[in-house]
């Protein structure tokens, strides 16, 4: 794909190993990097030349979601942006989260969900939880999963990572009403009381646009996707499935009532995971399906959903 | 580091504007653009690309934006991102390259990767491609003393392609203010690059349809014949009207076959056969095509 690229004017040609020294502000504090090489990416630099191994290298290829930090208030891979690049900017790391050597809301809700086995997804899970949580104090399900959706987990199947958010987002939410509440009844009792406390810091990036600055109105693009149908769905005939698989794709509600569709619900009393066989479709019928494939029109549901369509190609869909 | 001027030094180099960029790309010849970096680092990491010099665009403000040209026509910047034509103000614009730029891979990398980029990688897989064929985008290409302007297709075909020295600025798509869809075929359902993808688009000015077959090809596919046939099965003066049905569903069904049997070859002397990869790639790309007409004739 990217072989191109060596026939780039600029590969192998000139310096071999042109170096560059420059200073990385990384969770507030300064850090020279002298005589690095150009091609470093800022997760070899943070990891290699600034001894905060937090940030873990996966798959160096943008994969994995692993290498997660922020730059300029960005969730982004550290193995993509080159380091160099990054000096002007401010840079987070899951280091920041910690700030007093505790654990951060999200790292111990995280623990406490069970979204930690071997832990090495761990860092860049906090930072994408952390992240989402800034943006959006409230994610819905569907939210949560899309902007998760680029960190890979290999032991625990995401569902701690889930839980993990709504946690954060419901004790904020409660500490937050606390705080509201007692300035109230402070405000109450008389003016001499304790004023209110502040809101939690946001990051301020002043006034020039910095450089991975973007992207900041995640609520709005979000509102293309449809609601995603909450709690519990009603079952029938027996047969017990998870809302929403967790690789994201939303099951519409009724898709047990769509007539004639490949994927109809299982006998009763069969083992839904052991015994479905997806018919053969065999030559196209003719019929139209101008919906999305699973017999469902969504309002403004027109769009592709952040996590691509599933298309599985023996679907007559 | 010394910012004082824009040119840090000749190893980094951070212009503030398209002229500086140029020249500095002048200057130094052996360096490279860097937009997002979601492609060049992976070449780098992997050890396919050692640059001599990196020009970050990031700080290039005009091109991260995008703005209207004699009322029929969006001139986008180069460095936009994947994230921001993923907002609503944008999808209104262009509807299909908004869902395209939905699901060029995880945040993490679509809230840097840019269009520019896309285009100069020229994947078989990149999604805003298909995009920018069926829409018939030109590509404004600039180095220093010169611009000039080549049709999205010729620059990825390789009839007229980015010479050395040259910085894609800016990306020209005319606004159809008509419904477009963009679907993608993955092999799995979080972020992935395309099996297959179709674009399609309706340009009723012109009683028009034009599609476009990503990921099947090194380049995006027109089927031009598909195009111009469905184009007379289409009721174009019942548009708008309640519950009217624009195309017969056969037609829909035969056109998904069309684009797909124009786009995909007949399996070779090993992949003949119902079960073969050939056969089900056109099967996919029948489907999308199928829905993609139906969804914008809603
Ligand atoms: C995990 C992962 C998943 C991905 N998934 C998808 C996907 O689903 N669909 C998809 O389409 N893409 C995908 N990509 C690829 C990539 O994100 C896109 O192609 C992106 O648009 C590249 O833009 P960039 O700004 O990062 O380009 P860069 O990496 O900065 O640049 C790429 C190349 O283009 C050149 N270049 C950049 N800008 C200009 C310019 N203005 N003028 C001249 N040359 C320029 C650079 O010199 C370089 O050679 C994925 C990448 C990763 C890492
Ligand atoms: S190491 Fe960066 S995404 Fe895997
Ligand atoms: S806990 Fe092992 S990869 Fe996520």
């Amino acid at each position: 794909m990217t072989d191109e690229l060596l026939n780039h004017p600029g590969a192998l040609t000139g310096d071999v190993r042109p170096t560059a020294s420059y200073t990385l502000r990384v969770n507030g504090v300064e850090r020279p990097v002298t005589d690095a090489w150009i091609g470093e990416s800022l997760l070899y630099v943070l990891r290699e030349r600034l001894g905060l191994a937090g940030a873990k290298d996966g798959c160096e290829q943008g994969e994995c979601g692993a290498c997660s930090v922020q730059v300029d208030g960005q969730l982004v891979n550290g193995c993509l942006v080159p380091a160099a690049l990054a000096a002007d900017s401010e840079i987070g790391t899951v280091e920041g989260l910690s700030g007093a050597g505790g654990a951060s809301d999200v790292q111990q809700a995280l623990a406490d969900s069970g979204a930690v086995q071997c832990g090495y997804c761990t860092p860049g899970l906090a930072m994408a939880v952390h992240d989402l949580l800034q943006r959006n104090h409230r994610p819905g399900e569907v939210e949560a999963r899309q902007a998760l959706c680029g960190n890979l987990c290999r032991c625990t199947g995401y569902r701690g990572a889930l839980a993990a958010v709504q946690a954060v987002a419901d004790a904020r939410e409660a500490a937050l009403e606390a705080e509201l509440d007692a300035a109230e009844q402070a405000a109450a009792a008389g003016p001499a009381a304790e004023p209110p406390a502040a809101a939690p810091p946001q990051p301020d990036h002043g006034a020039e646009l910095p450089l991975y600055a973007d992207s900041e109105l995640w609520h709005e693009a979000d509102q293309l996707i449809p609601a995603q149908p909450q709690g519990e769905t009603p079952r029938t005939g027996g047969y017990a499935y998870p809302p929403t698989p967790p690789h994201g794709t939303p099951v519409p509600a009724d898709w047990q009532q769509a007539p004639g569709e490949p994927f109809g619900a299982p006998a009763p009393g069969t083992d839904p995971f052991g015994t479905v066989t997806y018919q053969d479709a065999g030559p196209y019928d003719g019929t139209v399906y101008a919906t999305d494939g699973y017999g469902t029109q969504y309002p403004g549901y027109d769009a592709t959903p952040a996590h691509g369509i599933r298309l599985p190609e023996d679907e007559n869909a | 580091m010394e910012h004082g001027g824009n040119l840090v030094n000749r190893t980094i180099m951070l212009p503030a504007s398209v002229d500086e960029a140029v020249e500095a790309l002048a200057v130094t010849p052996g360096a490279v653009p860097v937009a997002g970096a979601t492609d060049l680092m992976e070449a780098v990491n992997a050890g396919r690309l050692r640059p001599a010099a990196l020009i970050g665009l990031g700080r290039i403000t005009e091109l991260r934006g995008w703005r209207y040209e004699d009322g029929g026509t969006a001139v986008l910047g180069a460095g936009l991102t994947h994230a921001r034509m993923d907002r609503p103000d944008f999808a209104a614009l262009i509807p299909a390259l908004a869902d395209a730029a939905r699901t060029a891979g995880p945040p993490q990398v679509r809230n840097v990767g840019t269009l520019g980029g896309n285009i100069a990688t020229a994947a078989p897989t990149g999604d805003t491609l298909p995009v920018l064929a069926a829409l018939e985008a030109t590509a404004t290409l600039a180095r220093a003393g010169a611009v000039r302007e080549v049709p999205i297709s010729h620059l990825l075909t390789g009839l007229d392609p980015l010479r050395p020295g040259e910085l894609l600025t800016w990306v020209r798509v005319p606004l159809l203010h008509a419904p477009q869809v963009f679907l993608k075929s993955t092999g799995r359902s979080g972020p992935a690059r395309a099996a297959a993808s179709v674009a399609l688009v309706l340009d009723p000015a012109r009683r028009g349809v034009r599609c476009a077959v990503g990921a099947v090809a090194p380049v995006p596919l027109r089927p031009l014949e598909a195009e111009s046939w469905v184009a007379g099965c289409i009721d174009w003066d019942a548009r708008g009207a309640e519950g009217a049905v624009l195309i017969d569903p056969a037609a829909l069904a035969a056109f998904g076959e069309y684009v797909a049997g124009a786009c995909v070859p007949e399996g070779g002397a090993h992949g003949e056969g119902a079960g073969s990869a050939a056969a089900r790639l056109r099967r996919t790309v029948a489907v999308l095509a199928r829905r993609a007409l139906g969804r914008a004739l809603k």
